[in-house]
């Protein structure tokens, strides 16, 4: 059973207190940083869940950002709250990724990768498509609906509870059934492990946590359209972060999370290097997998791993 | 003999053209050993999967205490309390001997949870060998090694029928030895099981009675002795005598 660690729950509740009280302490411009960071860390660890810790790759991430984002810009005309609508927004992505894991989870490996791809982009199409959503051109929220340092506290302790629930769940026995089925799906079987109900399981989990980070991102932007949720590079960029990081850990994504949060500011602050984004990216992820498979995490290890690694021997 | 433990009737099992498992029915009495023997690509792998349910067979039946296995998903007869262990190991690398065999504590049948755990692995690693074991990679261990974390971990489901495939392969004597005992010592505490192995001596040492297959049909049924002098058994193992001596 999960044993909560006296030291990790004082440095979550920390983090949580220093990110809440940081509207009186920071600029707005630092904040607004910080935001975008806290929403990377919360898609990177949140995907992490089912691609790190289950070994499923899901290249169809925005579509569940989008349905969180959807709900709530779709509702909040109607007065609802966002007290409301986030957990709405989360709930529905969850059941979307209830009912695309089913059929999904049946295929192995890149067999899995390519299907989530595919549903990704039919969720983008579908939006842009059909009227309610304000089709490709997309929707506004209601004037006076944002209030920049509530959200900017929801979001930041969205990712530290995303972080928290990631270390809960690596290491309980159902993340030690995830590492089975990572490592080898058929012996987990054999054993008596339920892949596929585990791998919706913990699909929905993460489905929800993006789902949240949705409404939020809508409340943010105050604006949403398939171009900005459904883009299929935002579901690449969600795998790119842990991987760069260390995918199947726990610090891991945060690392790539905060490292793409910022190179994504600076990118986005020089016109020239706007475009080439992915490329950057791409030349990260080749250099990740040439040089240090277990990301920046395994290089940081290593660096500070001076002594020579100990060998142990069992009485 | 008393109710079986195991039936399996008439068992086929296809792949396009070839013909694996061919009819094959036969029945296991609670705490029996009973060995499946045959040249190789006799249908024996084929077989245990139809049994695990790795594999789906093509027709026939098999029954647990009088539930139908065939069908079900691996997991689910795992938990009606079949398992059987891989011919090639398949250990989960990157996981401590411990945290292998608590996969299948945790579960299988058995659904064992803190204290009640640690105590059925701990057992289970005194009675295959590997406490020493305990906190190394499964990834560090030997093949000997590796072949009894197979047993573990299928011990630790908290099967009624074990089905050990060649675990006694690529072993050295001493090993083989060692496996023998604890496969006897598994029978005593009340297990069936059934084990496909390629050292004759060992089947015939160990098993009450064997099942000998040679093209996915069965040639001889019975008491290890008695199977292995009947001819077709020979005939299938060193050849047709009689075709031999005409040429």
């Amino acid at each position: 059973m999960t044993r909560t660690r006296p030291l990790e729950v004082a440095g979550m509740l920390a983090a949580a207190g220093a990110l809440c009280l940081a509207p009186s302490y920071l600029e707005r411009g630092t904040l607004n940083d910080l935001w975008s960071v806290a929403l990377a860390v919360v898609l990177a660890s949140s995907w992490n869940l089912l691609g790190g810790l289950a070994g499923q790759v899901s290249i169809g991430y925005s579509a569940f950002l989008g349905i969180g984002a959807y709900t709530t810009v779709l509702l909040a005309p109607n007065g609802w709250s966002p007290v409301l609508t986030l957990p709405l927004g989360a709930l529905l992505a969850s059941v979307f990724s209830v009912l695309i894991g089913f059929p999904t989870f049946r295929l192995r490996g890149p067999y899995f990768t390519i299907a989530t791809i595919g549903v990704g982009e039919a969720v983008r199409v579908v939006a842009s498509g059909v009227s309610f959503t304000g089709g490709a051109s997309g929707l506004r929220m209601p004037a006076g609906s944002f209030d920049f340092e509530s959200n900017f506290r929801a979001m930041t302790l969205l990712a530290v509870a995303v972080v928290w629930i990631s270390a809960l769940v690596s290491r309980s026995a159902f993340g030690s059934a995830l590492a089975a089925v990572k490592q080898d799906i058929d012996a987990a079987e054999a054993l008596g492990v339920n892949s596929t109900r585990l791998k919706v399981a913990v699909h929905a989990l993460s489905a929800a946590l993006v789902g949240l980070a949705g409404g939020l991102f809508a409340i943010n932007f105050q604006y949403v359209s398939p171009g900005s949720v459904f883009d299929f590079r935002l579901s690449l960029t969600i795998v790119l972060m842990p991987i760069v990081g260390g995918v199947g850990t726990v610090a891991g994504p945060v690392l790539g999370a905060i490292l793409f949060g910022w190179l994504q500011l600076k990118l986005l602050s020089t016109p020239a290097l706007l475009d080439s984004s992915l490329f950057i990216y791409g030349a990260l992820l080749i250099a990740v997998m040439l040089f240090e498979p277990k990301g920046l995490l395994g290089l940081v290890k290593r660096l500070l791993a001076r002594r020579p690694r100990r060998i142990h021997v069992d009485a | 003999m008393p109710d079986p433990v195991l039936s399996v009737r008439a068992l086929t099992k296809r792949f396009g053209g070839l013909v694996a498992v061919k009819g094959v029915s036969f029945d296991v009495a609670p705490g029996e050993i009973f060995g499946v023997i045959g040249p190789n690509g006799a249908g024996k792998t084929t077989l245990f999967s139809c049994l695990s349910g790795s594999q789906r067979p093509t027709s026939g039946s098999v029954h647990l205490r009088g539930e139908r296995l065939d069908g079900l998903p691996v997991w689910a007869v795992a938990h009606r309390g079949l398992v059987c262990t891989h011919q090639i190991v398949r250990p989960f690398r990157e996981m401590t001997v411990t945290e292998n065999v608590a996969i299948g504590a945790r579960f299988g049948r058995g659904h064992r949870r803190g204290a009640d755990e640690r105590d059925r692995i701990r057992e289970i690693l005194a009675r295959t060998g590997l406490a020493a074991r305990a906190l190394s990679l499964a990834g560090t261990l030997t093949l000997g090694e590796l072949k009894r974390l197979e047993i573990a971990r299928a011990l630790a489901t908290e099967p009624d029928v074990l089905c050990l495939d060649e675990v006694m392969g690529g072993l050295n004597p001493a090993e083989i030895n060692a496996t023998m005992g604890l496969v006897r010592e598994l029978r005593e505490a009340g297990l069936t099981i059934l084990i496909i192995e390629h050292h004759v001596h060992a089947v015939v040492g160990l098993s009450d009675r064997i099942l000998v297959l040679n093209f996915g049909e069965r040639i001889a049924e019975g008491r290890p002795e008695e199977a292995l002098r009947d001819p077709a058994v020979v005939a299938a193992y060193f050849g047709d005598a009689a075709e031999e001596a005409a040429l």
